[in-house]
């Protein structure tokens, strides 16, 4: 009795065809919005387990030129080795060009930064249509219920008894669409919050990565400057 | 992936953090399915529950024929409305079963009212043969009657043809007899002569122009009588001719009445036929004012029920078995006049409920708005009361 007339796929098969239309667009976003959720999660917690195991490394004393030569110049590296290819790469090319320390330096933050840049790039991307869905799903439903009950309205004025049980079905399946779409925004507000924090958080593990790499190589500077002169 | 593992020293090719989207989207399509599977799974069980509450319903039932038919054009909305005090949580599967037995009480009710149209039909049709079978017989009868008479004045006309035929005969008759004396006489006085001229030779001269003159005399008479049997049968001849005229004209009238008499006999047929037609048609429009008359009294019986059953506060005690039938009595505009227990529930509470509800339902205004005679029908009717989903 129940599934018959009231059940959820019932009411969303008897649906008129705009709130149908919203159902499925508020089905499909929620569907990439987790789709973005699964991807950007996995790519968020590999890109830190790189870091820390990149910053293992690099604390372990290695040799800076043995590490960047391990870093083959054709294979792009990522996260905190990308920054640290493109500091040293530079590094290498103006240390032979000048012996002016301030002005290496400033080219080595120069490049390190826009290889930050590109970072957070790659680091955020998706996120903001997992914003999007959050924002614009619970409106898009509330579009599909206040739709559906303008017809529960206009099916009321054509029975000359208005009781509730006219009005239900139509009231029940508008309103499945604020539910879809709350379904498909609060996940997405979640998730974009937990992402985009994890992300900032890498991202400031990257900046910090990227000082500490500029001081060791002005330490180094000095140190040879100290050394020549 | 295993890069960390094997160090820096030995790395792939592949971009470790392009996760691709193969993978995010099969898990984001299994999230849905796993959702829309616990959202199908759930629904049974949530709605199993709450079948403890009562649905509440209240039935018309009235002693009038079309009240009955009332409530059962309005059946489905009534069992549609009948979810409308049941509690929120069960408004979703209440109606269900209602429905149901509404359906199968509504089949049930059209068939009885098809069958009693049907028998209806039936009665009036052969009310209209047995009709025109009375007017038939009585036009036969009648017919019957007419040709009796016709037959018993052609009957004394012809006696009264036979009397004056037999009054002719008889007066010829009687002149042939005086004609026959007269020859006789004649004859005698012949025989008297000769016996006379024996007797009276000597006389002969005397006797001669005597005799002569009696035989003139004779001669005379002789032609007269002659003159008057000429004339009599002519007159005989005429008097035959005439009768056969008078018979033809008669005949002739008689045909004529012949023919006027089926003229008659025919239209008067065809006029019953058509007062039958016309019987007919006026059974059909009766029916079809009748039918009019019965939607409107549905209406209205429906806007009572309905009132009434959102005035009814069904007492907390009221079990889903119980019934109560009270007799309604309206005033002309539609107020209630009187409430009467028909059939009580057993529990006061329960019926008191029930008269409350007529009473703050009232009055029923909509009752002006239809015509007088199906008001004097309307102004009494029954209402059942029964809460629970069995009817």
């Amino acid at each position: 009795m129940n599934d018959n007339a009231m059940s959820i796929p019932h009411l969303i098969m008897n649906a008129s065809i705009v709130v149908q239309l919203v159902m499925l667009l508020l089905v499909v976003g929620s569907v990439l919005s987790w789709i973005v959720i699964f991807q950007r999660g996995i790519a968020l917690r590999r890109a830190q387990k790189e870091y820390a195991q990149f910053e293992e490394t690099f604390w372990s004393g290695v040799d800076l030129n043995e590490l960047y030569r391990d870093i083959p110049a054709d294979d792009p590296r990522h996260g905190a080795e990308h920054i640290f290819q493109a500091g040293f790469r530079e590094f290498n090319r103006l240390m032979p060009k000048t012996r002016n320390t301030p002005t290496i330096l400033e080219g080595v933050q120069r490049s390190m930064r826009v290889a930050w840049s590109r970072e957070e790039d790659r680091l955020t991307q998706h996120l903001v249509f997992l914003a999007t869905v959050a924002s614009a799903s619970p409106y898009i439903g509330l579009f599909g219920t206040v739709w559906g009950i303008m017809g529960s309205f206009q099916s009321l004025s054509m029975t000359q008894q208005a009781t509730l049980a006219t009005v239900a079905p139509w009231i029940a399946e508008a309103l499945i669409a604020t539910a879809m779409g709350l379904f498909a925004a609060i996940p997405a507000v979640i998730f974009y919050n937990r992402l985009s924090n994890s992300a900032s958080r890498l991202l400031g593990k990257y900046e910090d990565f990227a000082e500490e790499f500029h001081a060791i190589l002005h330490r180094n500077l000095q140190g040879r400057d100290s050394a020549s002169s | 992936m295993s890069k960390g593992a094997q160090g820096m020293v030995v790395k792939t090719p592949r971009d470790p953090q392009d996760v691709g989207y193969l993978w995010p989207a099969v898990f984001a399509i299994a999230v849905h399915l796993l959702i829309v599977l616990f959202s199908l799974v759930q629904w049974p069980d949530s709605s199993a529950e709450p079948d403890s509450s009562s649905i509440v319903q209240a039935t018309l039932v009235s002693t009038e024929a079309f009240t009955d038919q009332a409530q059962q054009a309005n059946a489905e909305s009534a069992a549609m409305s009948a979810a409308d005090e049941s509690e929120p949580e069960s408004a979703a599967e209440s109606p269900t079963p209602s429905e149901d037995e509404a359906a199968e009480e509504q089949a049930a009710r059209e068939a009885a009212e098809a069958e009693e149209q049907a028998q209806a039909l039936e009665a009036a049709r052969a009310e209209a043969e047995a009709q025109a079978e009375r007017r038939q017989e009585e036009a036969e009868a009648e017919a019957e009657r007419q040709r009796d008479a016709e037959e018993q004045r052609r009957q004394e006309e012809a006696e009264a043809e036979a009397e004056r035929e037999r009054e002719a005969e008889e007066q010829r008759r009687q002149e042939e007899a005086e004609a026959e004396a007269e020859r006789e006489r004649e004859a005698e006085e012949q025989r008297r002569q000769e016996e006379a001229e024996a007797e009276a030779e000597r006389e002969r001269e005397a006797e001669e122009q005597r005799r002569q003159e009696e035989a003139e005399a004779e001669a005379e008479r002789e032609r007269e009588a002659e003159e008057q049997r000429r004339q009599e049968e002519a007159e005989a001849e005429a008097e035959r001719e005439r009768e056969a005229e008078e018979q033809r004209r008669q005949e002739e009238a008689e045909a004529e009445a012949e023919r006027e008499r089926e003229a008659e006999e025919q239209r008067r047929q065809e006029e019953a036929e058509a007062a039958m037609q016309r019987q007919l048609e006026g059974e059909a429009q009766a029916a079809a004012e009748a039918q009019q008359a019965e939607q409107a009294a549905n209406s209205f019986l429906t806007i009572v029920k309905r009132a009434v059953e959102q005035a009814w506060i069904i007492p907390p005690e009221a079990s889903d078995s119980m019934s109560a039938t009270l007799q309604v009595r309206l005033g002309p505009s539609g107020e209630v006049l009187a409430t009467s227990v028909v059939s009580s529930s057993g529990d006061g509470n329960f019926d008191r409920s029930a008269m409350q509800a007529i009473e703050h339902a009232a009055p029923f205004g909509e009752l002006r708005d239809l015509p007088s005679e199906q008001q004097r029908n309307l102004r009494q009717f029954n209402l059942r009361f029964t809460p629970g989903d069995v009817r």
